[in-house]
């Protein structure tokens, strides 16, 4: 039979033992892991950073206009240095993911299966993010280049918002793949621009009658002078 | 080629058989004048060319109005207009729609195809809206072809001082800094040409592009230019046409007939490079003075738009105008009145920076040509401003003198086109 002490004393130590037994290799797997993986990560950037300089990234993507936007935003220092701190951010979520599979808990397992299933939704919501930028970007030089040959006084306006309606529509499917609450900000967004062309045209309509007319007048007035007399070709 | 052809049109052609001239007006919507032009046309065939086979081809766009009933029905008063007792050849007429993308270029395909299928020796193109025609055209444009083995003959107008902006200020001294053949109205819209060159237009492959739409008269040009054909001009007088080209808004327009030019600049390359000067083009027909409509011009306006394309466009020109050529563009434009003024090298420069920018796709084509349009207005105000008081022969010396800036700086365009554009563009960041 075994003694009280035994029970009371030597059995919790056991068990301790046991467990750490169990946790350590587990720990220090993760440990290496997540070392391994930060130097891999690291080396990866570097090589990327150095393909990318060879490859003239930065001056492909100058030609673009992002590599301004890019700078702007003052946490990188140029699209090549996007470019390899995505790749090391990619491979830190691979090896995160890495680790937090070997610990081989219940809850763990769980956590990596959702975080792979979520994936596609965060590939769809970026590509979806990307494609708002070229687009918006397309779009509102086209408006503006389409407002000054009108020669509207608020071309760069016009763009600005055109620029502004097309990204907020990106970013609205983007949450939406993403299964974040897109609703109250597409509601928002709507009561906002709504509210912006309403109070325009009652300023406009009533408050501005007058000029209104003349400047319609006016427009059709020179639109047809020049038609009159003048020719290019 | 058999896609250009409706069943109607095919019938018909094989009852034709075969001609020695056709004559294709392009139309849509032109009720209003074609039938002075159909006249104009069929008395200069039956006065002119008497002996010879013609046929008449409206090529149409889908008019709503009246257009193809006039064109066909459309009598001449034999007696009265043709002033001659001996017997003429009846022109037969076609009207019928064109296939393709709207626009003069798609309506002059099949033009072409109609004359090649008639095996026709000559063919003219008139526009449906000229008010100043004359049966006379027909014989100038026709007879180099017929009788003097020419393959493509211009036309040769006066015109108002402030007429033709995009011609004088930019497509006539290109092309013959660039070519060599002082053609002075490369995109005149009358044109003469022989059935061989019809057939090599034929087989180009540019339907798809601006050269289906306003861009088809420089294309004309420079292709007959640039591959060798022999090249005229006819003295037709003065050119007035109908109050408007029906869709012919200035944007599209001017990005449709640059954007052609640009374009031919990269499929002829090989040949503007070695072109070392300019030479005289033949010409026919009996110059004298005529009359011509007045013109009013509002330069505020246009200053306004280049003033204000400046202002808004500056990020888009800093992509393809180099530094220097940038700070004398906002130097000059922001003046205001009498002071405001583009110099011929501050224009030519931008033109062939352009240019080049539109060769290394320095951004979207559509764009660069469209930024292009206030600059185009504030030069043409400058150009108006500085001729107010001038007489129709000091334009002329003056559009010469143009014209020699931009030979001058030739070698400025080829080194843009081939290396510093390329470097200068990856070193300028949008």
């Amino acid at each position: 039979m075994r003694s009280l002490f035994d029970r009371m004393f030597l059995d919790p130590f056991q068990r301790l033992a046991d467990q750490s037994a169990h946790i350590v290799p587990v720990l220090v797997m993760v440990l290496v892991t997540l070392i391994v993986g930060g130097f891999v990560a690291f080396v990866l950037r570097w090589l990327t950073y150095r393909m990318l300089q060879l490859a003239r990234f930065d001056h492909l993507v100058q030609r673009t206009g992002f590599a301004s936007m890019i700078e702007r935003t003052g946490v990188f220092r140029s699209p090549s240095d996007l470019g390899a701190r995505f790749v090391q951010a990619v491979v830190w979520v691979l090896v995160a993911l890495f680790a937090l599979n070997a610990t081989d808990t219940p809850a763990s397992v769980e956590m990596v299966r959702r975080f792979v299933d979520y994936i596609p939704n965060v590939i769809a919501a970026g590509l979806v993010l990307l494609l708002g930028v070229v687009v918006s970007r397309m779009v509102s030089r086209s408006a503006l280049l389409a407002a000054v040959n009108a020669q509207w006084p608020a071309a760069r306006l016009i763009a600005g918002g055109v620029r502004v309606l097309v990204m907020t529509l990106a970013v609205v499917i983007a949450l939406e793949q993403l299964h974040v609450g897109s609703l109250p900000l597409l509601v928002a967004f709507a009561i906002v621009f709504a509210g912006i062309v309403f109070a325009m045209a009652l300023a406009f309509g009533l408050g501005a009658r007058d000029m209104a007319r003349q400047w319609l007048e006016a427009k059709v007035r020179s639109s047809v002078a020049e038609e009159e007399v003048f020719r290019h070709l | 080629m058999d896609e250009l052809f409706p069943t109607e049109l095919r019938t018909r052609l094989d009852q034709i058989g075969e001609t020695d001239i056709v004559v294709g007006i392009p139309s849509y919507n032109n009720a209003r004048t074609i039938g002075h032009v159909v006249s104009a046309v069929s008395v200069g065939l039956a006065k002119y060319f008497p002996n010879r086979r013609s046929v008449i081809v409206n090529s149409d766009g889908g008019s709503k109005d009246q257009t193809k009933e006039i064109v066909l029905k459309t009598e001449i008063r034999a007696d009265d207009l043709l002033l001659v007792s001996h017997p003429v050849q009846v022109s037969h007429r076609i009207s019928t729609p064109y296939h393709g993308l709207p626009g003069k270029g798609s309506a002059f395909r099949t033009i072409f195809a109609v004359a090649k299928q008639l095996k026709a020796k000559a063919c003219v193109v008139v526009d449906s809206d000229l008010r100043s025609i004359t049966p006379g055209w027909i014989e100038l444009l026709a007879q180099p072809v017929l009788e003097y083995e020419y393959d493509y003959i211009a036309p040769y107008y006066h015109r108002h001082k402030y007429d033709g902006t995009i011609t004088n200020g930019i497509i006539y001294p290109m092309t013959r800094t660039l070519y060599g053949k002082s053609v002075r109205q490369p995109i005149g819209g009358e044109f003469g040409f022989s059935g061989k060159l019809a057939a090599r237009y034929l087989e180009k492959d540019v339907w798809d592009t601006d050269v289906a739409r306003f861009g088809i008269d420089i294309w004309m040009t420079v292709t007959a230019i640039a591959e060798g054909f022999r090249v005229g001009q006819a003295y037709l007088g003065a050119k007035l046409h109908d109050a408007k080209d029906p869709g012919s808004d200035l944007t599209s327009m001017f990005r449709q007939v640059v954007g052609s030019f640009f374009s031919l600049m990269e499929g002829y390359d090989g040949v503007w490079k070695n072109v070392q000067a300019c030479e005289a083009v033949p010409m026919f027909g009996f110059p004298f003075e005529v009359g011509v409509e007045p013109l009013t011009v509002n330069t505020d306006r246009m200053i306004h738009a280049a003033q204000q394309g400046v202002s808004d466009l500056r990020e888009i020109y800093s992509s393809f105008l180099s530094p220097s050529t940038m700070t004398d563009l906002t130097n000059y434009v922001h003046r205001n009145g009498q002071g405001f003024h583009i110099p011929d090298q501050l224009w030519v420069r931008m033109i062939y920076e352009a240019a080049a920018a539109y060769h290394h796709r320095i951004l979207d084509r559509d764009h660069l040509l469209q930024s292009l349009v206030p600059l185009y207005l504030g030069r043409t105000a400058s150009f108006v401003l500085e001729v107010t008081e001038s007489t129709a022969p000091q334009v002329e010396e003056r559009i010469e003198q143009l014209c020699h800036v931009f030979e001058g700086e030739k070698s400025y365009l080829a080194q843009h086109w081939d290396t510093i554009g390329k470097e200068k563009f990856h070193a300028q960041p949008v």
